[in-house]
């Protein structure tokens, strides 16, 4: 297809001649870069966070052993020794920070109550948590379409103004071969440009090469491929190169900025999780009213759910360890449908979101490459219910040592269990979301192209 | 003549159906977002009062207990929202809304509306003030940015200078029509937030209130007088009108898209800050050379018992007429909270380094300068989120200690005693006092400087340009 050959090749002289476009492309390069820059520094810094936890932990042992030179009681080690439950981000995350930066990425656990240190906050800056993180999802979902709007914003229009088009159109070339060959010209600038920032990103990353690269670059690519639709829907409209300028930039503004923030704010109305206060209220209630009831019957309900313990000595004296957890288990009990209510209510305030997220493109492709990097709320959860496990996991080793009065010796550190968790990609969600934005690019490319066939070519 | 081309400007502005549309838009956005706005922090706020009430009456009516168990049992501090803050949220989603206060640590501040939002908070929020920062700029820019090129294109621009007006008369005509159409989209707003204002709760700390919504208003206006001069100015220096409108976009990105976060990411890059859990271990590390109040064996313990025994003249600590245990846990309690305010301060010098590039960014971008003062004033900055978790501290060492002194004053043998319930009622609660405009609008004085700075400096050398631009 010569014809093609060349009208691609006339498109490139005029692209290299452009400076302002050059320009552009390369300020798109040079942010994409330092996106991944910033992602990887960030992701490298909670990892070494991570690695040093470790070391505070048996420094804190060390500390422990001088504290209670001889075998200890167990309940003395529950109530001291931090446990570190620790949520390693995925490769991707250096790609796709979504929340890893607003949500702790460990949680420092004691044998007390869980409820009361499962919502901790890590030191954040809020200032800066407000900007939001300048990685290279963000450079592919709100700067792309920028370079896509700059490079088509005058398909025909330039052509139309500076009278060329008529003579043009006058030689063997209809005017859908014409855009369709400026298009290419300027989908192969964008993808490629495109295609570089990911090869980069995630070598630099260390991304493991398996179906989620394919699944990365799909989304990155058919995000694109929405924004040349909506270039060509207005294209045939066939207006005048500012009119369409505005339109672009207004179709930008609706989609990147508008609608999520507007959904952001039906979906807080929505779904409302006003649980968060009342569960933390709830447990210090429960806890610290088991120093006021009777031990007997503390023990009782305690008895009722692990009956393993029921014929061990009742509890005479004034305070015992094991009298103490068990009010505290119970505490997290009586707040457990609290709990499990705040957890749902974050849930499915996240499943509207993804369920409407059809709405704006640049959400949907944010939400699942979120989703594919394992960074959004649901894996924030999926990491407080292994944390729970861990708690539990925690509770089921100290328990022998306080009801059978067994002495926590040196050597009981060692045997602690410990938590590691790693974020897993959700690829379901990321697969449901490239349908969604595989639908509006359909849509918008089949609207396009009814309103360019229907419309007799303008030549000026 | 500068008022008659004003009159036109702003006449042939209301009559562009494309500007009433987009006016009308934004206008209906505006008023959608004071009420949403309200209504959200209505909401937010009543949960918390309840929440704190709720507390505050269970502190109230604990039953017989000894002091330290009280001082574990604690209490916790909601934050408030300020008053102000249904204008502009600022970065109350990005803060906790409430703090643990206990005997021997301090709490993180938790359960901010991000941790329990997906991605999708992050895409930004629909308040007041994001439309007034973001999109009201950029209708000023579609509706100024052929300000000049236009008349050029046209001739008219000719024409006018013919009759003895100059380039600067013609640029202040069309900046005060321009500001006459923006205020008819943004008064209705700022008049409706009063009214829902004087609606709200009692007119308390009232006149403080208003001069912020005072300062507010004047903010914003000045704001858009440095957008509107700007985009004349690059009318009146640009070829053609696209050339203007294309610059304008281009600005308006970098400023209110890339520069922000860009700042704000580098700046936190700069100057990294330490984690919850270093800054506890080491809080713990210092203390530990201190008086540890659950370590009676401790040395220094029992250098304090020794000195109270001299004090007192006895040998016995059963002689001693206040209990050893509360005197030792105020000790403690005094020498590690001295430690965690230390790493505290540094903390916040820490996060200050970081946002200070985007305050000083706020010289080279109206933005950033607006952002920091409007947020600011609306009571949900950086500054006033500090002096919060400040006061929730300083209500726990008190309310610690004063427990301490009733443990210290109970005597020999206290652990087998309680104190009875007439006591929790006698103990003050917390109650958050927000500062006064006085004590944050230091805070600001960068921001509105720069702000200043560019409304000055825009109105010299700005129109300095314009009387060397092109005339036809």
């Amino acid at each position: 297809m010569p014809l093609f050959r060349l009208l691609f090749y006339y498109e490139y002289l005029h692209f290299k001649a452009s400076r302002g476009l050059l320009l552009l492309t390369g300020l798109l390069l040079a942010a994409g870069l330092y996106g991944i820059y910033y992602g990887t520094a960030e992701v490298a810094r909670q990892r070494q966070h991570l690695a040093e936890l470790p070391a505070l932990a048996r420094h804190q042992v060390a500390e422990l052993q001088q504290k209670f030179p001889g075998p200890a009681e167990a309940g003395e080690i529950g109530y001291y020794h931090h446990n570190y439950a620790l949520h390693h981000p995925t490769a991707w995350a250096s790609l796709a920070l979504g929340q890893r930066d607003v949500n702790p990425y460990y949680l420092k656990l004691r044998l007390l109550g869980l409820q009361g240190q499962l919502y901790a906050s890590e030191n954040v800056n809020p200032a800066k948590a407000l900007s939001g993180n300048f990685d290279l999802t963000f450079v592919l979902i709100y700067l792309f379409p920028l370079l896509i709007i700059a490079l088509g914003f005058n398909l025909l229009s330039s052509e139309r103004e500076q009278g060329i088009l008529p003579l043009l159109l006058a030689q063997p070339v209809s005017a859908t071969q014409l855009v369709v060959a400026k298009l290419a010209f300027r989908l192969a600038v964008v993808l490629g440009l495109g295609a570089l920032l990911s090869a980069v990103g995630l070598a630099w990353a260390r991304v493991p090469f398996d179906g989620r690269v394919g699944l990365w670059l799909a989304l990155g690519g058919v995000y694109c491929l929405f924004w040349f639709g909506v270039v060509v829907l207005v294209t045939a409209w066939q207006r005048s190169s500012s009119f369409n300028a505005v339109a672009l930039l207004g179709a930008w503004l609706t989609l990147v900025v508008l609608v999520p923030s507007l959904l952001s704010v039906y979906v807080a109305a929505a779904r409302p999780v006003p649980q968060g206060l009342a569960l933390a209220i709830q447990q210090r209630e429960a806890i610290h009213g088991g120093w006021d009831r009777p031990k007997t019957e503390t023990m009782q309900r305690f008895f009722a759910q692990y009956p393993q313990y029921r014929d061990t000595t009742t509890i005479r004296e004034r305070f015992a360890w094991r009298w103490y957890y068990a009010f505290h288990y119970l505490g997290d009990q009586s707040a457990a449908p609290l709990a499990t209510a705040y957890a749902t209510g974050q849930a499915q305030r996240h499943a509207l979101a993804q369920r409407l997220a059809w709405l704006s493109p640049a959400l949907s492709t944010q939400l699942s490459l979120n989703a594919l990097a394992g960074t959004d709320l649901p894996a924030h959860l999926a990491f407080q219910r292994s944390a729970t496990r861990y708690h539990d996991a925690l509770r089921a080793f100290y328990y022998p040592f306080l009801f059978t009065k067994t002495p926590f010796a040196h050597a009981d550190y060692a045997r602690l269990p410990t938590h590691s968790f790693t974020s897993p990609s959700d690829t379901d969600a990321a697969w449901a979301g490239l349908g969604q934005l595989l639908l509006s690019t359909v849509a918008v490319y089949a609207l396009g192209l009814a309103l360019l066939r229907g419309r007799a070519t303008a030549h000026r | 003549m500068v008022r008659s081309i004003a009159q036109k400007e702003f006449l042939s502005t209301l009559r562009d159906r494309r500007f009433a549309v987009l006016s009308l838009l934004l206008l209906a956005l505006l008023l959608a977002a004071t009420l949403v706005g309200r209504r959200g922090y209505a909401t937010l706020q009543a949960e918390r009062a309840l929440a704190q009430q709720q507390v505050n009456e269970q502190f109230h009516h604990q039953p017989g207990r000894h002091p330290h168990r009280v001082a574990h049992y604690g209490t916790f501090a909601f934050r408030p929202r300020a008053a102000l803050s249904f204008l502009d949220s600022g970065l109350d989603s990005f803060t906790g809304a409430v703090v643990y206060l206990e005997a021997h640590q301090q709490n993180s501040v938790n359960f901010s509306p991000a941790q329990q939002a997906g991605s999708l908070i992050r895409f930004g929020e629909l308040s007041v003030a994001f439309v007034l920062q973001t999109l009201v700029p950029l209708l000023l820019i579609f509706l100024c940015f052929g300000a000049f090129t236009e008349e050029r294109e046209a001739g008219t621009l000719r024409l006018l200078l013919s009759q003895g007006t100059t380039l600067r008369q013609v640029a202040w005509g069309k900046i005060t029509g321009y500001g006459w159409a923006v205020a008819l989209v943004v008064v209705p707003a700022l008049v409706l937030a009063s009214l829902l204002l004087l609606s709200g709760e009692a007119a308390a700390e009232g006149t403080d209130r208003w001069l912020r919504l005072t300062l507010f208003g004047l903010g914003y206006a000045g704001y858009f007088f440095v957008v509107i001069v700007g985009a004349v100015v690059v009318s009146a220096r640009a070829s053609q009108s696209r050339a203007a409108l294309v610059t304008l976009l281009g600005c308006w990105m970098l400023g209110c898209l890339i520069l922000p976060k860009a700042t704000a990411n580098l700046g936190a890059g700069l100057f990294p800050a330490i984690t919850k859990a270093q800054l506890d271990a080491a809080v713990h590390e210092e203390a530990q050379h201190g008086i540890n109040g659950h370590d009676p064996q401790d040395q220094r313990a029992a250098a304090l018992k020794a000195a109270l025994f001299k004090k007192y003249g006895v040998t016995e600590e059963k002689d001693l007429p206040v209990s050893v245990a509360g005197v030792t846990m105020a000790e403690g309690e005094a020498y590690s909270s001295r430690v965690y305010q230390q790493h505290f301060a540094a903390l916040t010098r820490t996060y200050e380094r970081q946002n200070a590039l985007s305050t000083w960014a706020s010289l080279l971008n109206p933005y950033q300068a607006i952002r920091l003062l409007s947020m600011g004033l609306a009571g949900a900055d950086f500054a006033h989120y500090v002096h919060f978790q400040q006061a929730a501290e300083a209500y726990r060492y008190q309310l610690v200690q004063h427990l301490n002194g009733l443990q210290a004053r109970m005597g020999y043998g206290d652990k087998e005693r309680r104190l009875n319930a007439a006591t929790w009622r006698a103990i003050p609660v917390f109650t958050y006092q927000a500062p006064p405009l006085g004590w944050a609008l230091p805070q600001m004085a960068l921001p509105a400087l720069a702000l200043l700075a560019w409304v000055l400096g825009l109105s010299w050398l700005g129109m300095r340009l314009v009387d060397r631009s092109a005339t036809g």
